[in-house]
C-alpha cells in the first residue's frame, strides 16, 4: 500500500527539483540591469497610486457570490453530461428531469438577483429619512431614479 | 445506489418544505416584496400540507432513501411533528412581531422563505443516517440561522449577534468535519451503521477514535448550545429578533439533540437484544457526558439569575435545560431517551409560549427589560396569567406540562441510580425558581408607574391562550404524548 504513496512522493520531490533548478538556472543566466521604471509593480500601464489596502465596494462580493450560484451549477452539471449518454438506457428519463429540477431551482437565484436588482451595478438604496443618511456618512442624491424615491447613486460606489 | 419510488414516498413532508421555500421566494418577487401576508399564507399552506403528509404516511419501519444517506423511521417522525409545529407557531408569531414585520423594516416576506427552509433543514438534521448528511444538514440549519439572526439589518445588536453566531458557527463546522474526516479515516465509511461496522471490526487507534468522535461532538454541542460551547447563546438570543430567538431555542436545539441520539445511537452502540445497550470502545462517554451536563445546567441557570433582561435570561436557561436533556442521554436507557423526548416536545410548547408573551410585551413596550414588566398583573391580566403559567412550567412545578416532563427525566436518573446527577438536577430547578419567579413577582408585586392595559390585538392574547392551555393541559393528562414519544423510539434501539 506505501507503494502507491512513493509516486506520489516522487512527484513531490520533482515538483521541488523543477522549482528551484529553473530559478537558479535562470539566475545564473540572466543579464542584471535594474532601475527605477523596471522595479515598478507594473512594467507598463498604470502607476501605482498609493496602499492597495483600500475599502472595496462590497458589491464586487455580491457579484463572487453569484459567481459560485452558477460556477457549482456546472460543476454539477459536468459529471452528469459526461456520463448521461451511459444512463440512456436506464435510469435516463429520472437523471434527466433531476438535473431540470436542478437548474430550475438556481434559476429561481437568477430570478431572484435579477429582480432585487443586483445584477445592475449601480444599486438603488431607499433610505428612510435623512437622519439614517447622515449617520452612514452619505448625503442625499437627487436625480429621479428609477422608483421615483431618494436614493443613492452612483457616488457612492465610486 | 438503490432508489426506490416507495421508500422515497415517506420522504414527502421534507420534500413539501422544500418546494413551500421555492414558492415563498417566488411569490416574494412576484408580489415585489410588498405584500408579506401572501408569503406568510403561502408558508402556512406548505407547512399544513406537509403536516398532513406526515399524519398520512407515518413509517412504520425504516425506511432508507437515497443511497442511505436519509432514514425515515418513527424516531424522525415524531421530530417531523416538533419541527413543524415550531415552523408554524413561529411563522405566526413573527407577523405579529414588530420587530420583524413593523413598517420600517426591509425584506419581510423574505423572512418567511428562511422559515420553511429552516424547518426542511432541521427535518432532514433528524433523519441524517451519515455524516456527509450530518454535515450539510447542520450547515443548513446553522446558515439560515445566521442570516435570520441579522435579520433586523439595521439594528447593531442583532447584525453584531449574527456576526458572532457566523464566527462560532464556522469554527465549530470546521472542528466537527475535521472529527467527521478522523472518522472516516479509521472506518473507512461515512454511513453511522457502517461506521458501527467499522469500529466492532477494530478500528486501530484509540487516541484517534476519541478526539474524531470529540470534535463531532463539539459540533453538536454547539448546536444545542451546550459547555463549553456555549459562549455565542446569550449574545445571539439577545441581538436577534425575539421570534427568531424563540425559534432557535426550540427548533434547532431539538434538531441538534436528534442527531446526537441516532448519531451516538446508530454508530457507537451495541444493543444486547433486550432493549438494554452497550457502547462499543473503552472510552467513558457516560461520564463525559454526564460532567458535561451537570456543568451545562449548572452554569446556565447560575449566569440566568444575574439577568435583568428577559431574553438574555431565558437564553441562559435555554442553556440550562439543555443541561437537563442531557441527563436523560447519559442514562442510555430506553426511559432516558423516552424522557428527553417527551421533555423536548414540551419545552418546544413552553418556551415558545414564554418567548410570545415578550414578544406581544416587546411591541408595546419596546423593552424587554424586567423593570418594565412592573405591574403588568393588572394591567394584561391574561398575558401575564399565561405567562405565569409558563415560567410554573419551566421551572417544572405542578401542575404544569414542564413537571411531567422533568418527572420522567428525574424517575430515569433514580431507575439508574444515578443519584448525584439527580440530586443536581433538583437543586439546579431550585434556583431556577428564583429566576424565572422574579419575572412573576415584577409582574404582580411592583407597582407599576403607569396605568390601564396595553391594547394588544386580540389575536396575539389568543395565541397566547392556545399555547398556555396544553402547557396546562399536558400537566394533567399526558399519556397519549407520552405514548407517541415512547413508540417513536421502538426501531432506533432496536438495532
Amino acid at each position: 500500500m506505501h507503494q502507491q504513496f512513493a509516486t506520489v512522493f516522487v512527484f513531490m520531490l520533482l515538483g521541488l527539483a523543477f522549482l528551484f533548478v529553473s530559478q537558479i538556472a535562470s539566475k545564473l543566466l540572466r543579464p542584471k540591469n535594474p532601475y527605477a521604471a523596471k522595479q515598478q509593480s507594473y512594467e507598463c500601464g498604470e502607476e501605482p497610486e498609493g496602499s492597495p489596502w483600500i475599502q472595496f465596494n462590497v458589491r464586487f462580493y455580491l457579484i463572487a457570490l453569484f459567481f459560485i450560484v452558477f460556477d457549482v451549477e456546472i460543476i454539477f452539471m459536468l459529471p452528469w453530461a459526461v456520463v448521461f449518454n451511459e444512463m440512456l438506457g436506464t435510469v435516463g428519463p429520472l437523471a434527466f428531469w433531476e438535473m431540470f429540477t436542478f437548474v430550475c431551482v438556481l434559476l429561481v437565484g437568477l430570478a431572484y438577483v435579477w429582480l432585487k436588482g443586483d445584477l445592475d451595478w449601480v444599486k438603488t438604496i431607499i433610505a428612510r429619512d435623512d437622519d439614517e443618511l447622515v449617520n452612514r456618512g452619505l448625503s442625499r442624491y437627487s436625480s429621479g431614479d428609477k422608483l421615483g424615491k431618494p436614493g443613492l447613486g452612483a457616488s457612492e460606489y465610486v | 445506489m438503490n432508489f426506490t419510488w416507495s421508500d422515497a414516498a415517506y420522504f414527502w413532508p421534507e420534500a413539501i418544505m422544500a418546494l413551500t421555500f421555492i414558492a415563498c421566494v417566488l411569490t416574494d418577487l412576484v408580489t415585489r416584496g410588498r405584500r408579506h401576508g401572501v408569503t406568510l399564507s403561502v408558508l402556512i399552506a406548505g407547512t399544513v400540507v406537509s403536516l398532513a403528509m406526515t399524519v398520512i404516511k407515518a413509517p412504520e419501519a425504516s425506511h432508507y432513501v437515497f443511497g442511505q444517506m436519509v432514514v425515515i423511521d418513527p424516531f424522525a417522525h415524531f421530530f417531523r411533528y416538533v419541527f413543524l409545529f415550531v415552523t408554524l407557531v413561529t411563522a405566526v408569531f413573527s407577523y405579529s412581531s414588530r420587530e420583524i414585520m413593523g413598517k420600517d423594516r426591509e425584506n419581510q416576506g423574505e423572512y418567511y422563505s428562511f422559515l420553511a427552509v429552516m424547518c426542511f433543514g432541521m427535518m432532514v438534521m433528524a433523519e441524517a443516517n451519515d455524516l456527509l448528511m450530518l454535515a450539510l444538514s447542520i450547515e443548513l440549519v446553522s446558515i439560515t440561522s445566521y442570516i435570520m439572526a441579522g435579520y433586523a439589518r439595521f439594528s447593531l445588536r442583532s447584525t453584531e449577534a449574527s456576526l458572532k453566531y457566523v464566527l462560532w458557527g464556522a469554527m465549530s463546522s470546521g472542528v466537527m468535519l475535521y472529527g467527521a474526516s478522523i472518522l472516516y479515516g479509521l472506518t473507512g465509511a461515512t454511513g453511522f451503521s457502517a461506521i458501527r461496522e467499522g469500529l466492532l471490526a477494530g478500528s486501530g487507534s484509540e487516541l484517534a477514535l476519541l478526539v474524531g468522535m470529540l470534535f463531532v461532538l463539539a459540533g453538536i454541542g454547539y448546536k444545542i448550545s451546550a459547555v463549553p460551547f456555549h459562549f455565542w447563546t446569550p449574545d445571539v438570543y439577545e441581538g436577534a429578533p425575539t421570534p427568531v430567538t424563540a425559534l432557535f431555542s426550540a427548533g434547532p436545539k431539538a434538531a441538534g439533540f436528534a442527531l446526537l441520539i441516532r448519531f451516538f445511537y446508530t454508530s457507537l452502540v451495541q444493543t444486547d437484544g433486550t432493549g438494554g445497550v452497550t457502547l462499543l470502545e473503552g472510552i467513558q462517554w457516560p461520564w463525559l457526558l454526564a460532567i458535561m451536563s451537570a456543568v451545562t445546567m449548572t452554569w446556565g441557570n447560575l449566569a440566568a439569575l444575574r439577568q435583568t433582561n428577559v431574553k438574555r435570561m431565558l437564553a441562559y436557561s435555554s442553556i440550562a435545560h439543555v443541561g437537563y436533556l442531557l441527563m436523560g442521554f447519559v442514562l442510555l436507557t430506553q426511559a432516558g431517551l423516552q424522557a428527553i423526548l417527551f421533555y423536548l416536545l414540551i419545552y418546544a410548547i413552553m418556551n415558545l409560549g414564554a418567548f410570545l408573551v415578550v414578544i406581544a410585551l416587546n411591541n408595546r413596550l419596546h423593552s424587554e427589560h424586567m423593570d418594565d414588566y412592573a405591574g403588568l398583573g393588572y394591567r394584561e391580566p391574561i398575558l401575564a396569567g399565561a405567562m405565569t403559567i409558563f415560567l410554573f412550567s419551566l421551572t417544572g412545578l405542578p401542575p404544569t406540562a414542564g413537571f411531567v416532563a422533568k418527572f420522567y427525566l428525574f424517575a430515569a436518573l433514580v431507575d439508574s441510580q444515578l443519584w448525584w446527577l439527580a440530586l443536581l438536577g433538583v437543586l439546579n430547578s431550585v434556583i431556577s425558581l428564583y429566576y424565572y419567579m422574579s419575572i412573576a413577582r415584577s409582574m404582580y408585586f411592583t407597582p407599576a408607574t403607569e396605568t390601564g392595559g396595553l391594547g394588544l390585538s386580540r389575536a396575539h392574547v389568543a395565541l397566547v391562550v392556545i399555547l398556555a392551555v396544553p402547557t396546562l393541559v399536558l400537566g394533567l393528562y399526558w399519556s397519549p404524548v407520552k405514548a407517541l414519544a415512547d413508540s417513536s423510539l421502538a426501531f432506533l434501539l432496536g438495532g
